[in-house]
């Protein structure tokens, strides 16, 4: 305890740093007092060592802090002094901190657009029936349609599947049948995720690409919803400058069916490889959900209406940093994943 | 679909520029790609939707221009289907079930021979090939009305008979390009008396063609059915623009007029005289059908309140003859639009031909639905996840579910993975087991330009040796040629933790050649976690702590701990400060929330935890 006061009060008292590394000599040193306090404990019959053991830890556990304390007193007040002469337009010691990748980023920004206008988020199977991919949604075995969505089909070897039955879902817009035979209106949903398609890759297509698919169902439901949710939510997430068109379109799962397409980014509307020499980008087909998806689902249509819409995720990720290639984005070269 | 602005001209005036009218074609519903500015033309490429086969048609597309330019369209010139001065024998035999309508007529002392300029220059510019009179106006008929014919030399139809019929499958069959190809089962077909002369809606077979030497030809316009042409065109992969109409739906109505243009235009270019009366075998009456449109409908529906006579104007101008009575419209569908079939669909008319980009904008109405939904997902704890391993140094990569045969491992057997049975490529051929695979080749390709690499996927695997068993799961895999083992276990711990699940994470961690790698069912991890953080009040007694050297031979740090903390409830935190040799220094925290331990107390327990471990683990105190 006294060795405690004494030396202490000598930190606290010292004037420059020489002093204290004296003191911490006499004291913490290879001879000083307490070191050799520590080294008696031996000394010590056995039952009372413990307690001593503990006490003179704790004595030189707060020494040490003092010491440590004052020590960092000085140095700031010799860093004030040398101040002056730092070059502080040096560049700074960047901490280790990594990169989310430009799809998560915006794909947050989307959910939480969603969700500032009521839409959950839902997450589904890629491996999917037939069924929810195309039946439910108006798409029947041999319509032509399906052209426009190339397949990938699952290997049923070894199992009780037909061939053809389950497939790499080609759009998310699967999830609407499995979502809303579940539930009864209102419905507000969007479900990001991957689909899969037989397509040869190039700048503007892959197999695989992700779209962000939403739908919404209530009594009252219009299409001028349809087009002010549209462009809400691509305001929100391109800026107030983008400039956007509607067009007629057709997909059996909606009618009317609506196509968005978003001044290209790439090229400002002047045309490139990008938006094939357009200066448009198709971005986010949608419509209003067809009578018969609603009555596939267990909805009356002359009571209920709602608008379905896919976005395109990894085109508006693309279009959104000016990237003039799809392939960007599933490549983990870190020269790319670092710039975001 | 290719559709020449001089060609359309033809059949309606146009007061918009190419440009202003490829915008407005777009709008409508035909896909304006490109205009190809030729030296004396300007050519539309449209993008035509499966419903739309008329618009795989210049008359189609000219339509479509009239009701944009609110303008009447002018119809081609007839030829006139006069009595035959002397009739040929030819026997059909049909089946309206594989052959719904089967019109045709024979002519004879045609002249085969070149096309004139005109209708040469005109098929050049939707890339069709000149072949012979004959031939090209059957073409040019087909572009023209959206009706695909074909002419068969009549003298080569032995027997003068033609049976339609469906493949058994197997027979061989030559089309007019001079390509055999094995029919495929249920094709419908037309056969003369010793052999297969047409593969119906697709080709027509090489030996029934018109060549120069052909003197008589029967001319068939039919109405095939969609999916029969569909399956046997996909089969064979043989597409032609005859049948992409087909499939689509042909304009069930629409034989007669063409079969007249094609008469017309044959006697005008080639000569020859009309050797038979017109066959139209059919079951069904082919006329349009009645669909009513009610106002309150389409405006609820649109959410616009459109006055009726701008909706009734809009259907006029589409030809679809409507009939208003009180709020009711009912329209009359010629046949050529078979993709309007509901109320629904005369809705999109009016909105579309109104201008989509006409519209006002509105948000949703209605309560916000806060039940939670089926598939629900909680991206923010994806987010969380993703954050600490971000602040840790990992940087996010994306890579494809598709994996090759050649980039799996050794121990990796592709019998036991799920597979697609076409794929792209054999690069990506397997549903990925494991994130593994492809964060190795991506710290690998990484390494000429980094030293420090850290990288992590959130993404699915696919599991299951069959189809039977898959099963699809998230994995949280991070790879790092730079961080130890320790760190690594750290990171998954501070994740843990912050997800409130309590779980070692040692075994999901693993030292490679090119450092560490970790891999996590993120869809089990997600189970387990817990969210209800509850308040603890900060102690109002001080803790006793003290540092304990222990010394001991193989045994676990993770037990030594375990042993010390089941010593007394008073014992509230344990944590391994040091280590040297077979020494380690336990940090250790006495703590009773109710009052102020003693000395006395802590020796107490003190002496249990070091007799303890003595005991079990033949632990001692470091002198």
């Amino acid at each position: 305890m006294q060795i405690k006061n004494s030396a202490v009060s000598m930190i606290i008292d010292a004037q420059d740093q020489k002093e204290l590394e004296e003191i911490k000599l006499q004291f913490l040193g290879k001879s000083g007092k307490l070191t050799l306090t520590l080294k008696d404990i031996v000394k010590i019959p056995s039952e009372k060592r413990a307690i001593v053991g503990q006490l003179a830890n704790e004595v030189k556990r707060i020494v040490e802090e003092t010491l440590e304390t004052k020590i960092s007193e000085f140095k700031n007040q010799v860093s004030d002094h040398k101040k002056q002469n730092i070059d502080t337009s040096n560049p700074g010691t960047p901490p280790d901190i990594g990169h989310l990748h430009p799809m998560t980023q915006v794909l947050y920004e989307v959910v939480d657009v969603f969700k500032s206008i009521g839409f959950q988020a839902a997450d589904g199977p890629e491996i999917e029936s037939d069924h929810y991919n195309f039946e439910v949604l108006n798409i029947p075995k041999d319509h032509p349609s399906r052209d426009t969505q190339q397949t990938l089909y699952l290997d049923t070897r070894n199992s009780k599947i037909n061939p053809g039955e389950i497939i790499l879902r080609t759009q998310t817009s699967a999830m609407q049948g499995r979502i809303m035979e579940k539930i009864k209106p209102p419905v507000r949903v969007i479900v990001p995720g991957k689909n899969f398609r037989y397509e040869q890759v190039d700048a503007s297509h892959g197999f695989e690409f992700w779209q962000v698919e939403g739908f919404m169902v209530d009594t009252n439901v219009k299409l001028t919803d349809l087009f002010g949710t549209i462009e809400y939510v691509l305001r929100k997430l391109m800026g107030d400058k983008i400039k956007l068109k509607f067009a007629t379109t057709n997909f059996p799962f909606v009618e009317p069916g609506v196509d968005t397409y978003i001044e290209c980014t790439v090229c400002k509307g002047k045309g490139c490889s990008f938006c094939k020499y357009s200066g448009w980008s198709e971005i986010m087909p949608a419509g209003m959900i067809h009578p018969n998806v609603l009555k596939a689902v267990g909805y009356d249509s002359q009571k209920v209406s709602g608008f379905a819409f896919a976005i395109g995720l990894s085109r508006l990720v693309t279009l959104r940093y000016q990237m003039d290639d799809l392939r960007l984005l599933t490549n983990p070269d870190m020269r790319i994943l670092e710039q975001f | 679909m290719l559709a020449p602005l001089s060609w359309l001209k033809e059949y309606v005036d146009i007061t918009l520029t190419p440009k202003e009218l490829g915008e407005k074609l777009t709008e409508v519903g035909l896909g304006c790609e490109k205009l190809i500015k030729t030296k004396d033309d300007t050519i539309f490429e449209l993008e035509i939707t499966p419903n739309r086969p008329d618009c795989l048609s210049i008359i189609g597309v000219a339509r479509e221009i009239a009701a944009i330019e609110n303008k009447k369209i002018k119809f081609p010139k007839l030829g006139n289907l006069i009595k035959p001065k002397k009739t040929l024998p030819l026997t059909i035999k049909t089946d309206s079930k594989i052959n719904p309508r089967f019109t045709g007529i024979i002519l004879t002392n045609i002249k085969v021979g070149e096309s004139p300029k005109w209708l040469k220059d005109r098929l050049g510019k939707v890339n069709q090939r000149s072949i012979n009179n004959i031939v090209d106006i059957t073409n040019y008929v087909m572009l023209e009305l959206g009706n695909p014919m074909h002419a068969f030399d009549y003298d080569k139809i032995s027997g003068n008979i033609m049976t339609v019929s469906q493949a058994k499958g197997g027979e061989k069959f030559e089309s007019v390009d001079a390509i055999t190809y094995k029919l495929p089962k249920d094709a419908v077909i037309i056969s003369d008396k010793e052999k297969v002369i047409d593969l119906c809606g697709i080709k027509g077979g090489k030996n029934s063609g018109t060549y120069e030497d052909t003197n008589t030809i029967f001319i068939r316009v039919p109405v095939e059915v969609p999916n029969l042409v569909r399956r046997a065109s996909q089969t064979l992969s043989l597409r032609s623009d005859a049948s992409s109409i087909f499939e689509r739906g042909v304009n069930t109505d629409g034989t007669i007029d063409a079969l007249k243009r094609i008469v017309g235009l044959i006697v005008e270019l080639a000569g020859g005289e009309i050797a038979s009366e017109i066959y139209d075998i059919r079951e069904q009456n082919f006329k349009p059908w009645k669909l009513t449109l009610r106002k309150d409908r389409l405006n609820k529906i649109l959410g616009i309140d459109l006055p009726i006579k701008k909706v009734v104007d809009i259907l006029e101008t589409l030809n679809l003859l409507p009939v208003l009575t009180k709020d009711i419209i009912q329209v009359t569908v010629p046949t050529y639009r078979n993709d309007l079939k509901i109320e629904e669909d005369l809705i999109e008319e009016v909105a579309r031909i109104y201008g989509y980009n006409n519209f006002p904008k509105t948000m949703p109405e209605g309560i916000i639905p806060t039940a939670q939904i089926p598939y629900f997902k909680d991206y923010r704890l994806d987010e969380k996840v993703k954050n600490i391993l971000k602040a840790s140094g990992f940087s996010e990569a994306y890579t494809y579910a598709l994996i090759g045969e050649k980039d799996m491992p050794e121990d990796l057997n592709s019998q036991n993975l799920l597979r697609i049975d076409n794929p792209v490529s054999r690069d990506f051929e397997y549903l990925r087991p494991t994130l593994r695979i492809n964060l190795l080749k991506a710290l690998t390709e990484n390494k000429s330009n980094f030293k420090k690499i850290n990288l992590f996927e959130l993404g699915k695997v696919y599991l299951g040796k069959n189809l039977d068993e898959a099963r699809e799961e998230y994995c949280l895999s991070g790879i790092s040629n730079s961080k130890s083992f320790f760190e690594i276990k750290g990171l998954l711990e501070k994740i843990f933790e912050d997800l409130g699940i309590t779980e070692d994470p040692t075994k999901y961690i693993e030292i490679i050649n090119e450092g560490t790698f970790f891999e996590l069912n993120f869809s089990e991890l997600l189970k387990k976690i817990n969210n209800n953080k509850v308040f603890k009040p900060l102690p109002k007694y001080p803790p006793i702590v003290e540092d304990l050297s222990i010394i001991a031979d193989d045994v676990k740090t993770s037990d030594l701990i375990d042993e010390i903390k089941n010593q007394s409830p008073i014992v509230s935190d344990v944590s391994l400060l040091d280590r040297f040799k077979n020494s380690r220094t336990f940090h250790i925290v006495y703590q009773n929330k109710n009052r102020n331990l003693t000395t006395n107390e802590v020796k107490i327990i003190r002496e249990k935890i070091l007799k303890k471990i003595s005991e079990k683990f033949n632990a001692k105190l470091k002198e």
